[in-house]
């Protein structure tokens, strides 16, 4: 009786099976969990976010020109001037208007890479990426200046293995940070981190997650500082992307909403955002010809009644 | 006369402890002096040195650019 089929139900019966089997078909490249995919950096959790919505704004005229010496070596020549923004505590902005003329020398090999920024004021800004092993990669960024007790420097080791990358971190002041990721499936990867800093005397825990198809990548972070960030990227399609970034301050009630979009056309790059803190921003990068790149940006914040708005070259 | 000795022998005991002390103290003083200074002299040695070793790594590698193209602007 069990075995039965009733005979009106054969055409049910046969298009169901069929449904079941194309199920089956797509179920059946079953998940290999001994294979996943080697997750992207923590640090880099939310990157297609950042891209899209924070873009280097500046205000002022630069002038960037990068002289190639070599495949590897390059030198870098940039002049800036413009009004520089002083933190202040008021609500007012303070600005300072300067000019600075900026030496770089870069040095990139697949296993070595060498950064070094100059200032005219002395201040020196170097990143070193150094390949130890084929797993292991020790990155060291530095800020030095002549003033005493105001250089930065952190050193970080990487270690990469087959579905998962743990970072140690340590730094001036007695920073030290570790983070682990894990790739859990295909898509979904899930990592947390760890820091204290002595100076300060303070210590944080955080968690964060990324689920990305081809698609789309939607993150998630929260730490125990008190920051909850969420953010989500959709690539309509080649040329554009809208992003969309959530950020909540449970400690300092601090809300910050900001959606944004990206076109990489042919010729020019351009991105712009709105926030919830009444600020919009624009960045466009145009392609005037073979290495010559026109830039201009604008960043309209109405609520402190700030506007900026820069131009430049970047040649090279 | 008994209180003068004990006078004396707490005075011994105390001046041997303070000498103790200041020996203990002075070791780990001694690793954070020297690490101090290792660290300011690797600060100044960076500051000065990092460009012109990536310079110099740089004009080594393969292949060979001349000196005139660092200076030159083309």
């Amino acid at each position: 009786m069990a075995g039965m089929v009733p005979p009106g139900t054969a055409m049910l019966g046969e298009a169901s099976a069929a449904a079941s089997a194309k199920k089956i078909n797509d179920v059946g490249k079953k998940v290999d969990f001994m294979n996943l995919p080697c997750p992207i950096p923590y640090e880099e959790l939310h990157r297609e976010a950042l891209m899209s919505l924070k873009p280097e704004l500046f205000e002022g005229m630069r002038f960037d020109f990068t002289k190639g010496l070599n495949q590897k070596f390059s030198l870098s020549h940039s002049v800036f001037m413009g009004p520089m923004e002083l933190p202040s505590q008021s609500a007012e902005t303070i600005k300072i208007p300067t000019a600075h003329y900026e030496f770089g020398a870069n040095f990139i090999d697949p296993k070595l890479m060498l950064i070094g920024r100059v200032l005219t004021d002395g201040r020196l800004n170097a990143r070193v990426k150094c390949d130890l092993t084929d797993d292991l990669t020790l990155k060291a960024n530095a800020q030095l200046t002549n003033e005493p007790h105001m250089s930065h420097a952190m050193f970080n080791f990487d270690f990469k293995g087959k579905d998962y990358r743990t970072q140690l971190q340590l730094g001036n002041g007695a920073l030290f940070g570790a983070s682990y990721i894990q790739s859990v499936t295909p898509h979904l990867s899930l990592g947390g981190e760890v820091f204290w800093a002595g100076q300060h005397r303070k210590s944080g825990l955080g968690y964060a997650g990324r689920y990305e198809t081809d698609k789309m990548v939607a993150t998630g972070q929260v730490a125990s500082t008190g920051m909850v960030a969420l953010s989500y990227v959709q690539k309509v399609s080649e040329k554009v992307s809208l992003a969309t970034d959530f950020m909540y301050n449970y400690m300092s009630r601090d809300v910050t909403a900001s959606v944004g979009y990206d076109y990489i056309l042919r010729q020019a790059r351009l991105r712009g955002k709105i926030d919830s803190n009444g600020c919009a921003a624009a960045f466009l990068e145009e392609r005037l010809n073979m290495g010559l790149n026109f830039i201009l940006s604008a960043e309209l914040d109405h609520k402190k009644k700030d506007y900026k708005f820069g131009f430049g070259l970047t040649i090279g | 006369m008994a209180s003068r000795v004990s006078l004396k022998s707490k005075g011994k005991s105390s001046v041997g402890k303070v000498s103790k002390g200041m020996d203990d103290k002075s070791t780990t003083q001694c690793l954070k002096e020297w690490s101090n200074w290792a660290l300011k002299k690797a600060k100044v040695i960076t500051h000065y040195g990092f460009i012109p070793l990536v310079i110099i790594i740089g004009m080594n590698s393969e292949p060979k650019p001349q000196l005139y193209q660092l200076l030159a602007p083309v």
